[in-house]
């Protein structure tokens, strides 16, 4: 391995390491001082030292070096975690993420990491103090962890005398930490001679509260509890002395760290870039299959009884599984589990509270919701931004809640779920909600609509506004969210992604945003519609329905097209004045009618044709071309020519637009 | 105007006009393909055509000089440029051959029916006259 490939296995692995490290800060911080919680923490900064070290980053080393001391003061109980500590090992991780950044850009460090290093040596010459001078409160720690033997007995009736032993140790491990068993579970391979099993627990409870737990297992006959020091070794024990000896690398869960090894040794780091390649050739590989499925029906037409024809078909049908086999394999190779995303909030989320002077609980639920890297990639800044608008203008006060009869604390909620082949994200937190009346007033304030326009609007319909450019209900600019950074920009960033994004709120209540995204980009499933000779692809997430009805079902009110689906009034539009391309008279009275849906609203769009739906290869039309209002992007079709996939947002927006000017849907009734 | 004499230009025709390009800039020349109009776009963008898996960008060069169509399109290419890293194709009436300049003057005081800043230069040849495309102002400017 030459140093460049070690330099991205070290850099992958800090990512890591400090992401562990953020998350377990923010533990230390929830849950107080921890005894499993400290040694994560020295185990991340331990083994960040030694690969720092190994490459030759010596701040990096140093200030890992000085954390452990730290952390191990702590560790012994000689320095409580209070506020302070906490704030100084947060600092720590910012500045470790400083000097990881620096190497991965520069290869070499310059962020001066004395004041830190100064910080932690403070905490340490307080807790030499603590050692020297307070050795009664030391004394009154030691005793809040005591760590007792607790011996136990099974029956000699017990059949399976070893998973007895892992059901004792499982029970133990609720009550705090086993740092050793006699003997040792994981090496019996005998079980007959296990009668007396004795057990190293380090933890809060008191001896009756373990003896009690334990006599109410199955199996127990016997249980004896007495506390741990050196003179009580009995013989039974002396193997025992070793692993009192070096406490410090306490193994808290023996078996699991083992079935995390072995989890690890199968799977492989990839290059991304080598993913996106194998999905590039994939999706060629789709096409392709589409070409060759077509060229065999037409020779099937030409040669019907030709033999051969039958082993094409077959080839290519059994060639369409595989491929799609495939194409399913690699999708998954670039899914992710949506935890990534979401671990970046807590860290976010308290310190923007902190610097808000505002009580947060954060909820994250689904983290196991697996989504393809590229949408996790796009989909991280608007989410942030909806949780920075969630605890800026969201949660009230601490005053106002009370006020209000609220928990104090503001509540944060996010949601990862999969539906079918969408994932929907959820932002919902328990504040004061959007105002309609408000957004109304800002909105015509702003000449965002004219007034008239907005009496007419429903509630909901005023809510939408805050998505308008523009738009922003801030009373006060504040650097969190006044940075111009809008509602807009949140459903721009949403709408590249062919996801979709609608707000529910109540005043006083709160609001929720929901987001509705496919779980690829690369490809999705669309419906090949026709206009004249043209083929144009729609994405099947947003047909909603398709119906062919006759012209003479369809109405004209203030010169907008309607038809009556299923007693529900629907605008219509004709795709080609969308696209301004002419329109031909109609053979049948006929019409093909495709309901597509954006949020709560629904369009009918006027098709000349339907060619049916086929999995799509979804390839940019490229920044020369740029953005075109209701096209998406292309695709490569069984022929080999281009189709474009339209965008139903675009779609929307065009409709709109075309309202007032004349429409050909009436035009060549009859 | 600062050309190296030496440099090669593709000589292309348009109607009975000929124009050059650089052979550099040149990627390849296809013969005329099937392709997609994409609507609500620049006026002189032919559309989007498939050029071994990419989606590519056609313009005209026809429509760009705001020339009427052609009647036959037979000989018509699609000369492929790179411009910006990007493939953009230009539909043209023909390709002749590839020539070397003996002369280039500035083309600012010798063009004048079309907008003079879709040239960098005129070259001298055998043939007569060629006006030298500026392809970065023919595609953008």
């Amino acid at each position: 391995m030459d140093r460049s490939e070690m330099m991205g296995v070290f850099l992958a692995e800090a990512e890591e390491l400090l992401q562990l490290l953020e998350m377990e800060i923010l533990n230390l911080e929830q849950q107080g001082d921890a005894p499993h919680i400290i040694q994560n923490i020295f185990r991340i900064a331990h083994t960040l030292k030694g690969s720092s070290a190994a490459m030759g980053f010596e701040e990096m080393k140093q200030l890992t070096h000085e954390m452990e001391n730290v952390l191990d003061q702590i560790r012994h109980q000689l320095l409580p975690v209070t506020q302070q500590v906490v704030d100084i090992l947060f600092q720590c991780l910012d500045q470790l993420n400083r000097l990881k950044r620096e190497i991965e850009q520069d290869g070499v460090t310059k962020t001066n990491i004395d004041s830190i290093v100064q910080q932690l040596r403070q905490l340490e010459t307080e807790a030499e103090g603590n050692r020297e001078s307070d050795s009664q409160l030391l004394e009154q720690k030691k005793q809040k962890a005591k760590k007792w033997i607790c011996k136990v007995r099974l029956s000699d009736q017990c059949e399976m005398k070893l998973p007895r032993a892992h059901v004792v140790l499982q029970q133990l491990m609720k009550w705090g930490t086993v740092i050793s068993s006699e003997p040792d579970l994981d090496s019996v391979s005998d079980e007959t001679n296990l009668h007396e099993i004795s057990y190293i627990v380090k933890t809060d409870a008191d001896a009756d509260d373990l003896r009690h737990a334990l006599r109410q297992l199955m199996d127990v006959d016997e249980v004896e509890v007495v506390p741990f020091s050196t003179d009580s070794l009995t013989d039974a024990f002396l193997s025992l002395t070793d692993a009192h000896k070096e406490e410090e690398p306490e193994h808290p869960l023996p078996t699991q760290v083992r079935k995390e090894e072995r989890k690890s040794g199968h799977t492989i780091r990839v290059d991304v870039e080598h993913l996106d390649s194998i999905m590039n050739l994939v999706g060629e590989l789709v096409i392709d299959q589409t070409r060759i499925a077509q060229v065999g029906n037409l020779l099937r037409d030409r040669y019907a009884a030709d033999e051969t024809i039958d082993d094409l078909e077959r080839i290519s049908n059994h060639f369409s599984r595989i491929i799609g086999e495939i194409q399913e394999s690699v999708m998954k190779t670039r899914m992710l589990p949506v935890e990534r995303l979401f671990n970046r909030f807590p860290r976010m989320v308290r310190d923007l509270a902190r610097s808000l002077n505002k009580d947060v609980d954060l909820l994250l639920e689904g983290k196991e919701t697996e989504l393809d890297r590229t949408v996790i990639e796009e989909i991280s800044d608007p989410l942030l931004h909806l949780i920075r608008n969630a605890i800026d203008h969201g949660i009230e006060e601490v005053g106002v809640r009370k006020k209000r009869g609220k928990p104090l604390k503001g509540t944060i909620k996010i949601r990862a779920a999969q539906q079918e082949n969408q994932v929907v994200l959820t932002v919902e937190d328990d504040g004061a909600g959007i105002s309609a009346e408000r957004v109304k007033e800002s909105a015509i304030r702003k000449q965002l609509i004219a007034a008239q326009d907005a009496e007419k609007m429903s509630e909901q319909e005023l809510i939408q506004l805050i998505f308008l450019p523009g738009f922003s209900t801030a009373q006060t600019v504040s650097d969190i969210s006044g940075r111009g950074v809008g509602m807009d920009i949140v459903r721009n960033h949403i709408e590249k992604l062919n996801g979709l994004i609608d707000v529910q709120t109540r005043p006083g209540e709160g609001t929720k945003f929901t987001i509705k995204l496919p779980l690829t980009l690369a490809i999705l499933r669309g419906l090949l519609i026709k206009l004249q000779e043209t083929t144009f692809a729609l994405p099947m997430n947003s047909v909603i329905e398709i119906v062919r009805i006759s012209t003479k079902e369809i109405y004209s009110i203030k010169g907008q097209a309607v038809v009556k689906i299923r007693d529900k009034i629907l605008p219509l539009i004709a795709l080609h004045d969308l696209f301004r391309m002419p329109c031909g008279k109609r053979k049948t009275a006929n019409v093909f009618i495709v309901v597509v849906g954006l949020a709560d609203k629904r369009l009918g769009l006027v098709v000349d044709d339907l060619l049916g739906s086929q999995e799509i290869v979804v390839k940019s039309i490229g920044s020369y071309i740029g953005q075109v209002e209701g096209i998406s992007g292309a695709t490569i079709l069984g022929d080999g020519s281009v189709a474009l996939i339209l965008d139903v947002t675009g779609l929307f927006k065009l409709a709109h637009n075309l309202r007032s000017s004349q429409s050909h849907v009436m035009d060549d009734v009859g | 105007m600062d050309v190296s004499q030496q440099d090669q230009y593709v000589v292309i025709e348009l109607g009975t006009e000929k124009y050059a390009l650089k052979l550099s800039e040149v990627y390849e020349i296809i013969k005329m393909q099937k392709i997609t109009a994409v609507p609500n776009s620049k006026p002189f963008l032919e559309g989007v055509t498939n050029i071994r898996g990419k989606i590519v960008p056609i313009i005209s060069l026809r429509k760009r000089f705001q020339l009427a169509e052609a009647p036959g399109m037979h000989k018509a290419r699609i000369v492929v440029v790179n411009h910006h890293e990007e493939m953009i194709g230009i539909v043209v009436d023909g390709v002749k051959q590839v020539i070397q300049f003996s002369d280039i003057q500035p083309a600012a005081e010798i063009v004048s029916r079309v907008d003079s800043s879709y040239f960098q230069g005129v070259g001298q040849s055998e043939d007569g006259l060629i006006g030298i495309l500026n392809l970065e102002h023919v595609l953008v400017g």
